[in-house]
């Protein structure tokens, strides 16, 4: 029983179609995969806290590429897009993140199909081919958003620069994906742990708040804020 | 002479338990907005205290507890013994505020600024009584939505790594679109518990596993 409904609990075989529109019985469009050979790994994610939702193991690469597209785009950027829903994870994965996390997934439809025709019903090779074709992919949804947010202020001591917010996102807004430059500063805005868009638009990054030791007490408007140092800091 | 050496020893023996149960263990009840923690604090608090005051009001509008507040020492009774804590019910834990959010629930800008801006200094306040202050978590659910979140999965594993006791509530299951099953799914290390903090239902086991957990 490869395949577990998250909603009802009802299982289906590997490579089952029954589940491709959703479960019979209760309509959930979310199923884990139980590998019989995985039942003790139900309990990974005490390992890894920061990571994307994925507690059970999913050995489709569909599943695979959705869940590497999120972790990468969680490393890069906790919001490519403000108003979109944390827990949509699969619908757009960016291809190029995702092949650098995964390594297999990089290697284009033709060659997912090659080496899966043999061993896989049509199900599963169809939803490999689906979710890794350009076709339904959002041509490049995530580098304008991303490259906007430099500007918003974060640390404590910074004059709220959200006047060139407009300027940087102009200037990114032809480019079709980011390069690695961009990539690490994206990645140096993750150490910021709270990041305000606008007034009264705020993006937090849970891990950074857990992990720094002095506390935020009062926000500003203007970007800046108040912080409590702790006691065993006074040498520095 | 014997009966007072007796009478001494007894009242010091009575005294060290006494010490001893005063102890509170120090819970967080955390999840995310509009989970029901507020309402769960309430009930715990208004079941066993005299006074039965309120933690804090509760609210249909996200972001209602901005502050986290602490309410201390309950005493809760089970099988004849007692566990003390003190319950901290924290702001809805969330990776993104927005006030565009409070607009809909017909409050005027400024003031969806303002709650917006006080709920991000929540969250942070949350966040940092995570790492310092608490000796257990209470996560509170709504099983009516999808569990599958990043803040969930971050937060259930910054728990784990503190090695901190959890017990995983999934509240309001007196909804029709419940779904207990998701939740246990979604966190199969760890025990789930139905409840309606908001109905009251099942609380006995809540309390049952309080004790358990924290006692």
């Amino acid at each position: 029983m490869p395949h577990q409904c998250t909603d009802c609990g009802r299982t289906f075989d590997d490579g089952s179609q029954e589940m491709l529109s959703g479960c019979p019985d209760c309509g959930g469009n979310k199923f884990q995969y139980q590998p019989t050979s995985a039942v003790e790994e139900t309990a990974p994610p005490s390992e890894e806290p920061p990571d994307p939702p994925d507690p059970p193991v999913d050995s489709s690469v569909a599943r695979t590429v959705g869940n590497a597209a999120t972790a990468v785009r969680d490393l890069v950027g906790s919001s490519p897009s403000p108003p979109e829903p944390v827990e949509d994870d699969s619908s757009d994965p960016a291809p190029a993140p995702a092949g650098t996390e995964t390594g297999t997934a990089s290697t284009g439809t033709e060659g997912v199909d090659a080496q899966t025709a043999m061993a896989e019903d049509n199900a599963q090779a169809s939803a490999r081919t689906e979710v890794v074709s350009k076709d339904e992919l959002p041509p490049a949804p995530e580098t304008p958003k991303t490259a906007s947010q430099p500007a918003p202020v974060v640390e404590e001591d910074t004059d709220s620069t959200a006047g060139t917010a407009p300027d940087a996102a102009d200037t990114s807004d032809e480019r079709d994906r980011p390069d690695l430059s961009e990539l690490r500063d994206e990645l140096n805005d993750q150490f910021e742990s709270i990041k305000v868009l606008d007034p009264g638009k705020y993006e937090l990054n849970l891990m950074e708040l857990y992990d720094r030791e002095e506390y935020i007490i009062a926000l500003q408007e203007d970007g800046k804020y108040t912080i409590q140092v702790p006691e065993r800091w006074e040498d520095s | 002479m014997g009966l007072l050496t007796n009478l001494k020893s007894s009242i010091a023996r009575a005294a060290s338990t006494l010490f001893a149960e005063e102890e509170s263990k120090r819970i967080g009840i955390y999840g995310p907005p509009n989970a029901g923690k507020t309402t769960l604090a309430n009930r715990i608090v208004r079941d066993w205290t005299e006074h039965g005051d309120a933690v804090g009001p509760e609210s249909h509008i996200p972001h209602e507890t901005r502050r986290a507040r602490r309410k201390e020492d309950i005493e809760i009774e089970r099988n004849g013994s007692t566990v003390n804590i003190d319950v901290v019910d924290t702001p809805g834990v969330t990776t993104k505020v927005d006030y565009t959010e409070f607009l809909e629930h017909d409050m005027e800008k400024d003031d969806a600024v303002r709650r917006s801006r006080e709920a991000t200094e929540g969250v942070a306040e949350a966040m940092h009584w995570l790492r310092e202050d608490v000796d257990g978590v209470i996560y509170v659910l709504d099983s009516t939505t999808d569990p599958f979140t990043q803040v969930n999965t971050m937060l259930i594993g910054i728990i784990e790594s503190q090695d901190l006791p959890v017990l995983i509530l999934a509240n309001k299951i007196d909804k029709e679109e419940s779904s207990v099953q998701r939740i246990r799914n979604a966190f199969p290390q760890h025990e789930t518990i139905p409840l309606s903090a908001l109905e009251g239902d099942n609380m006995d086991e809540v309390y049952d596993k309080i004790a358990e957990y924290f006692g």
